[in-house]
């Protein structure tokens, strides 16, 4: 039983999880670059490229990562920080 | 929960390649396919068997005709359940033409306003395929199997609920580039597999090794596709410009906008439209100033019929891997140059390559087949891994009455051989359908999916064997089905349409002529592993040699 709930915990990471962070990855570098005078539509596609990389590095450490839980931790707060920081620097932009 | 990096890779790799391993092999083949789309349309069309037409003028030939498209009645019906009543006319707002190098036919679109409160961009099409060489206008109902049923298979699986299908591919493509990823983390020896095939050591071992081989000889291309497949697609993945970042994307838009000095709302006033074919003329003069001569892909009229009108003319990317672009704009009603866009930058640059790399607009027909080649290689990689999988379960499953490793089995079966037959059960379909049939392409898609479930079907019913450890007679028969119906598709375009091969190749027609003898090939593999299958069948499985499990298999370290 335990082990079920562990396997789901990371496989729910590493998708689910790993949506969270890059979410707040794609968001937040958009605006930065932005903020540093790139074009809107540039910007977007920079990190459109750059987004399925990381994802694909934090879908493996999700399984690699010794806790489960500091895996989740991350994920979540990661994804909620950058999420809050572009929404907030857009504001400031737009 | 895992020992080490490897063996938690080594788990990811063998139950995330399980679970979706099978839409994997469905994805790959329909992308190999897509590479020949048009020559596939031109199979099932006959009518448009003819050779590839650059963009026809526009003033003498396309405009009466897009003067004369209808708004979609089933796109009416729809907009109409939206709004409620619909205006006598609808405001037209766009007509387009696309054209590439391996198009014979051209397709007009036009699109109508729909008046919608609640939506201001509200619009229904409409659209005309037209033979360019008379400007006659061709049936419009006919079933273009390889560039609207093969290639939206393989970009989103035909699901259309909520975009699921497009997410079930997304999710399938980062999962590939995870599991080539893992996969190298598991084979350390990389290069020193790459030269090793045992075809005839050992069952398992000769599956393992050309798992490895048909996996690392295309390594670049596997990971091109899915990497390249999701950055076309990130904006339905991180729809972030119309949720959060909303407000900054559609300032930047009107900045650009006006930079561009392209009208984005209609005047209201109306003006006639001056000639297009002066127009393509200048633009054609532009880009063989910039040291880049090239034909006509794509043609706009913005705001038809209005002052604020514009016409936008794009080069077709034939000779390079970049798509559509250079863009000359110009004032509809003058004919003067608005705005022409300038060299992509960086950014933009490599992304456009990257694009270019997967969708392949390039005239370049050595590296198309070399693209399908490596399309089959995924394929026969993520196949040979399920049955690698099955292989290396059966007997144990066996001893203890566990049904797992049969069900893969019948499944790995309809995925690999059952995606060939129902592919070539449309292509049947479509040559013996009676031509005035009603929804025609409606029964054709049916034969597909028909052919498909009877596949699953007879996979699981005679998947019994796999019980007893020995191998499902299902590989064999459908093996022969496939060899059956393939050679019926040859026979079929030959007596239908009077193309049979010694005609296609004398003439050089190769968009049906390569179909035929892909078929014909598609054959004589069936028949050659059906054989083998058989012999395989009747000699009794080999005991598993003392140390070959688990020493030489890294596979095995770590999965359950």
């Amino acid at each position: 039983m335990k082990k079920t709930a562990l396997v789901v915990a990371r496989v729910t990471a590493s998708l689910l999880g790993s949506y969270v962070l890059v979410w707040g990855f794609v968001t937040f570098g958009i605006t930065l670059g932005v903020a540093g005078g790139m074009p809107y539509d540039d910007s977007q596609t920079l990190l459109y490229m750059l987004a399925f990389l990381l994802f694909v590095a934090c879908f493996c450490w999700a399984f690699s990562a010794k806790s489960a839980l500091r895996v989740w931790l991350c994920f979540a707060f990661g994804g909620a920080l950058m999420t809050l920081s572009g929404w907030l620097l857009a504001g400031k932009l737009g | 929960m895992f020992s080490s990096f490897r063996s938690a890779m080594t788990w990811v790799h063998t139950w995330f390649g399980l679970v979706l391993g099978f839409l994997l092999v469905v994805i790959f083949f329909f992308g190999s396919l897509s590479v020949f789309d048009r020559e596939i349309d031109r199979w099932a069309i006959p009518e448009t068997r003819f050779e590839h037409q650059p963009m026809p003028s526009f003033d003498a030939r396309l405009r009466p005709i897009f003067e004369s498209i209808q708004p979609d009645p089933n796109e009416l019906a729809q907009a109409r359940e939206r709004v409620g009543t619909l205006p006598e006319k609808l405001r037209l707002m766009n007509w387009s033409a696309y054209t590439t190098h391996r198009d014979p036919v051209l397709t007009l679109y036009a699109e109508y306003a729909v008046p919608n409160p609640s939506d201001p961009d509200d619009h229904v099409h409409g659209h005309v395929t037209i033979d360019p060489r008379s400007g006659k206008l061709l049936q419009n109902d006919r079933l273009a199997i390889g560039s609207a049923f093969f290639y939206p298979m393989h970009i989103s699986l035909h699901v259309q609920w909520h975009d699921l299908g497009y997410w079930l591919v997304g999710v399938a493509a980062l999962v590939m580039l995870v599991l080539l990823l893992s996969g190298v983390v598991i084979h350390k020896k990389l290069f020193r597999e790459f030269f090793t095939f045992r075809a005839h050591k050992h069952t398992q071992r000769s599956k393992l090794d050309l798992h490895n081989l048909t996996g690392v000889v295309a390594l670049p291309f596997h990971i091109m596709f899915p990497l390249t497949g999701l950055v076309i697609f990130a904006g339905i993945y991180f729809p972030v410009s119309q949720t959060l970042l909303k407000p900054l994307a559609e300032k930047h838009e009107q900045i650009e906008a006006q930079a561009r000095g392209l009208p984005h709302q209609p005047s209201g006033v109306a003006a006639p439209l001056s000639s297009v074919d002066a127009m393509v003329v200048e633009a054609k003069r532009r880009w063989a100033k910039r040291g880049m001569p090239g034909e006509v892909g794509f043609l706009q009229v913005t705001h038809v019929g209005d002052k604020s009108g514009y016409v936008s003319i794009f080069r077709a990317g034939s000779d390079r891997v970049t798509l559509v672009g250079q863009a000359v704009h110009f004032e509809a009603a003058t004919g003067r140059v608005i705005y022409e866009e300038p060299p992509p930058s960086a950014v933009s640059g490599i992304s456009e390559f990257l694009t270019g790399l997967h969708l392949q607009h390039f005239q370049h027909w050595l590296l198309r087949w070399l693209y399908v080649f490596g399309g089959f290689s995924g394929c026969i990689c993520i196949a040979t891994g399920l049955v690698f999988f099955v292989g290396k379960r059966k007997r144990r499953h066996a001893a203890e009455g566990v049904h797992g490793a049969r069900w893969v089995d019948a499944l790995a079966v309809a995925t690999v051989t059952g995606t060939v037959i129902a592919t070539l059960g449309i292509l049947v379909a479509n040559r013996l359908l009676p031509e005035g049939l009603d929804q025609r392409a409606t029964w054709e898609r049916g034969a597909f999916w028909a052919c498909w479930s009877m596949s699953l079907v007879h996979a699981v019913i005679r998947s019994a064997p796999v019980l007893q450890a020995r191998i499902s007679p299902a590989w064999r028969e459908q093996c022969h089905a496939i060899a059956g119906l393939a050679v019926i598709a040859v026979l079929l375009n030959w007596v239908t349409t009077g193309d049979h091969l010694g005609r296609t190749l004398a003439r050089g027609y190769y968009p049906v002529a390569g179909l035929d003898l892909a078929l014909l090939a598609t054959a004589a593999i069936a028949l050659a592993a059906a054989r083998h299958l058989r012999a395989r069948e009747a000699t009794p499985m080999p005991e598993e040699r003392d140390g070959f499990s688990v020493d030489t298999l890294a596979v095995d370290a770590a999965d359950g």
